[in-house]
């Protein structure tokens, strides 16, 4: 793939002027050579005379316009490293007749003009004296004529107002327009040598031989370029792009949310995913995905300042253009959570929502039945009316808490959050502190539960999550429904440092309730220890509890991974391994296993260097900066392990939940499963 | 017309080089622009650099009206020069470039380009004026023959291509009242 000067965005350096002064040293030599250093010659084509011009600029854009569809079609360069003039039609009408009023009265054009000039032609330098007084004159009217409404706001870069963008081939296929533009220019051609036989004075350039090599080969070109495979749609490809594809698709910034993505997690009613519509408000009305809010792009920022960098917002429109204009925008706010849903609501519909029975390709029975799924749970039921307000509940038991837009709860709450929460009936708080302490004291209607009992042997390996039947149990027991919001209490005050009870066992019971598809959970900041400190409520009463029904998922957690997929992603340059033991542990200097040292292509970043005083986590800017060195981009694929997946659990939350990583895994085997594996690959 | 030699300046023996056959010549331009393309990432262009010129000695002037302009003023950069910019060092390329090849085919012809019939005095006032309106309808259209029509025109942008006919619409429309000047 060749980058560009403007696609790496270093046009203004010293070596792309030196290229572009080559380039135009090519350029100029051959327009004298064409006899463009002539008015006389320039401006025959305007009485049929001389038909040089159109034979040359013809020829010209025919021959770049195929190198350049090559280009595309080979993959050698990707067109969004050419830049576009963007499409301003009215400033392009009327320049262009004012232009040709200029051309045909001077006889020069600026690019001839100055090779005029460079032949001594006197009128060629009065005429380049003209044209710069003609741009001083524009700017000077410019502001007037944008009154006028002779042009456009959106003039050039399409800074203000409506964006103007470029537009190509009329809405044609690339390759049918390019050969209905060669057969053109091939006709054109043989028309001008018509006219110049029939004109006495007429061109002496006859094309002859070289004429008819040349509408040969264009049209051959032409037809060729049917022959070439459209490049596959790696992006969007579900079946599996290539590597190659995927770490373009990265180093290119592309935020991307895969629809299929963002169906099963609008479905699963996550509570720090926030989806947005930019259409209009008729669109809105006619269709939108459910749990989406309509905001209009003037009103992002203001609308999602509560959103900026907390959990995932994501935003659609029918394709990918205004979206991506809109990411960019809140990106300068310093928005660094903004997705863009791949190929917009029409590629939505087309992968989620096409019948099953409409498909092309065979899915296989689960595919299919989570089509179904889709379906119902976006098509199902009728769409709100004209009334954009908040989204219509989701079915799901579990999932309508969610739902509650207006009280969406954040990762991490202060107790200033809390307290004045205490006797909300929805809120349920979840101490892990060592029973003797939570025995002392404890928030008020806190319910003490043991982390280690979210874990167990699980298929011989120890220290598991338990399954997610057993997991309801236990909150049915603690009498927690699916609708709640749970808060959940860590101790450790910052001089006491002794194991256990940190922040990473908070994260822990976390990991439970999203096992069983509980999204609505979050961490006490500072924990017990902060709560207490600043004077807040605190009893030794136990509370009364009433259990509950809690159901269990039908379906496995998204974000649990094993040791097969985390092998199979050993040198995958599109995912990251995290490895978050102690460096020691990392670098095999200590071991409590058989073997030592890590995951090969692992990069080791110990949990512990996210911790501040007092396990809280180090200011976000900073852990965000951390983090941006070590995973390529907030879509990257990354899969967290350290030794029995508690440690883990803690720096899931945190790229999750607070950073905005879109693909967060969890290797909850973990070293332990990983070392005692003999046909595992270890390095050091 | 390679054959009207009538002011061979460079000595009566050494005509210039003939030109090259339009369809060759309309090739190898086709493929700078493909490098341009392919290099760069952006097209030719020529009328930015008349343009920036001009930003360039009107800012000596009046460089704060220059700064605050609505046009211009988006070209000002601090501690950047208004010509540092890619499409000057292209224009003074095709300037050079055309120097080199016009020496080399021996067609340095100084003077002014006109019919016999046709005064210097008003063959200049015409080219003076048409430099005025190609200057004013290369910004508003946001480029010339070159990065418009050729350019443009080559990514098949509609916006280019409608350009493209509009220029001969308005130089067909007009071509009766300028006659004369060829007229020998």
């Amino acid at each position: 793939m060749i980058e560009t000067y403007f696609g790496a965005d270093q046009l203004g350096s010293p070596r792309a002027m030196v290229a572009a002064l080559l380039i135009g040293l090519a350029f100029g030599f051959v327009l004298e050579r064409a006899g463009f250093g002539s008015s006389r010659k320039l401006a025959g084509i305007f009485y049929f005379k001389d038909m040089t011009v159109l034979k040359v600029m013809f020829t010209a854009v025919i021959t770049a316009m195929l190198g350049l569809s090559y280009a595309f079609a080979l993959g050698w360069v990707s067109p969004d490293q050419v830049y576009a003039l963007p499409t301003v039609y009215r400033a392009q009408v009327l320049g262009g007749l004012l232009f040709g009023l200029g051309f045909v009265m001077s006889g020069w054009c600026p690019g001839t003009g100055a090779v005029g000039a460079a032949s001594g032609k006197l009128d060629a330098m009065v005429f380049l004296f003209g044209a710069v007084i003609g741009s001083v004159g524009f700017n000077e009217l410019f502001g007037a004529l944008r009154a006028m409404g002779l042009l456009p706001a959106a003039h050039e870069s399409g800074v203000v107002g409506e964006p103007a963008e470029p537009q190509v081939a009329f809405g044609l296929p690339r390759t049918l327009f390019a050969l209905i533009f060669t057969l053109i220019a091939v006709g054109a051609f043989h028309a001008a040598e018509w006219i110049e036989r029939r004109t006495a004075g007429g061109g002496s350039q006859r094309g002859g031989p070289v004429l008819k090599a040349v509408s040969i080969a264009m049209v051959v070109f032409a037809v060729a370029l049917f022959l070439i495979p459209a490049p596959a749609p790696s992006a969007a490809g579900a079946a599996g792009p290539s590597l190659g594809d995927l770490l373009q698709s990265i180093e290119s910034a592309e935020d991307h949310l895969e629809p299929e993505e963002l169906a099963d997690r609008l479905m699963s009613g996550e509570p720090d995913l926030v989806v947005v519509d930019v259409r209009s408000p008729a669109e809105y009305a006619a269709f939108h995905l459910r749990g989406a809010i309509r905001v209009a792009l003037p009103d992002l920022p203001a609308a999602l300042e509560s959103h900026k960098n907390r959990g995932v917002i994501v935003l659609y429109s029918n394709g990918m253009t205004h979206p991506a204009q809109a990411r960019d925008a809140l990106a300068l706010l310093g928005f660094r959570n903004v997705y863009l849903l791949t190929d917009g609501l029409d590629g939505f519909v087309e992968r989620c929502l096409k019948p099953v029975s409409l498909r092309n390709e065979p899915l296989s029975p689960q595919q299919a039945a989570k089509v179904r799924a889709w379906r119902a749970f976006f098509l199902g039921g009728s769409q709100p009316g004209p009334a954009p307000s908040p989204p219509p509940p989701p079915p799901e038991a579990a999932a309508t808490a969610a739902a509650k837009a207006a009280d969406r709860i954040p990762a991490l709450v202060d107790p200033q959050w809390l307290a004045p929460r205490l006797n909300d009936p929805n809120v349920k708080i979840i101490d892990v502190r060592a029973q003797p302490k939570y025995n002392a004291s404890h928030i008020p209607g806190a319910i003490s539960l043991n982390p280690e009992s979210v874990r167990g042997v699980v298929d011989g390996v120890p220290s598991m999550l338990l399954p997610a039947d057993m997991l309801a149990r236990h909150l049915s027991n603690m009498g927690i429904r699916p609708t709640d919001s749970v808060v959940i209490v860590h101790g450790n005050s910052p001089d006491d440092a002794e194991l256990g009870n940190g922040l990473r066992d908070a994260t822990l019971v976390g990991m439970a309730l999203e096992r069983v598809g509980h999204r609505t959970w979050s961490v006490l900041d500072g924990g017990f220890w902060r709560w207490a400190s600043e004077g807040r409520p605190v009893t030794a009463e136990l509370p009364k509890i009433q259990p509950v029904p809690y159901p269990v998922p039908s379906q496995p957690d998204a974000f649990t991974v094993d040791a097969r997929f985390v092998a199979q992603r050993i040198g995958d340059p599109s995912t990251v391994i995290l490895d978050v033991r102690p460096a020691e542990y990392y670098r095999g200097e200590k071991s409590d296993e058989a073997r030592a040292g890590h995951i090969p292509g692992a990069v080791n970043r110990p949990f512990k260097q996210d911790l501040g005083q007092g396990e809280q986590f180090k200011p976000l800017d900073e852990l965000e900066k951390a983090y941006q060195a070590l995973i390529p981009s907030k879509s990257t694929l990354v899969i967290v392990h350290c030794r029995t997946g508690h440690q883990a659990t803690q720096t899931f939350f945190l790229l999750r939940r607070l950073l905005g990583y879109a693909q967060v895994k969890w290797y909850d085997g973990g070293w332990t499963q990983w070392a005692a594996q003999s046909d595992l690959p270890v390095a050091k | 017309m390679n054959d009207k030699t009538k002011s061979s300046p460079t000595g009566n023996d050494d005509q210039p080089a003939a030109y090259w056959n339009p369809y060759a010549a309309g090739v190898l331009l086709g493929a700078t622009l493909l490098a341009s393309f392919l290099i760069l990432g952006a097209g030719l262009g020529a009328s930015a650099g008349p343009a920036r010129l001009g930003a360039f000695l009107e800012q000596c002037v009046l460089p704060d009206h220059v700064a605050q302009s609505d046009y211009f003023g988006a070209w000002v950069e601090p501690g950047k020069s208004l010509l540092s910019y890619y499409l000057v060092f292209m224009f003074g390329g095709v300037f050079v470039g055309g120097l080199l090849s016009a020496v080399l085919a021996r067609r340095i012809q100084p003077g002014v380009e006109r019919g016999k019939a046709f005064g210097a005095g008003p063959r200049l006032t015409l080219a003076l004026l048409g430099g005025v309106l190609v200057g004013f309808a290369s910004r508003m259209a946001n480029g010339c023959t070159s990065g418009q029509a050729l350019s443009g025109g080559a990514m098949l942008l509609n916006g280019s291509l409608v350009f493209m006919v509009c220029v001969f619409a308005g130089g067909y429309a007009a071509a009766w009242f300028f006659r004369r000047q060829w007229h020998d």
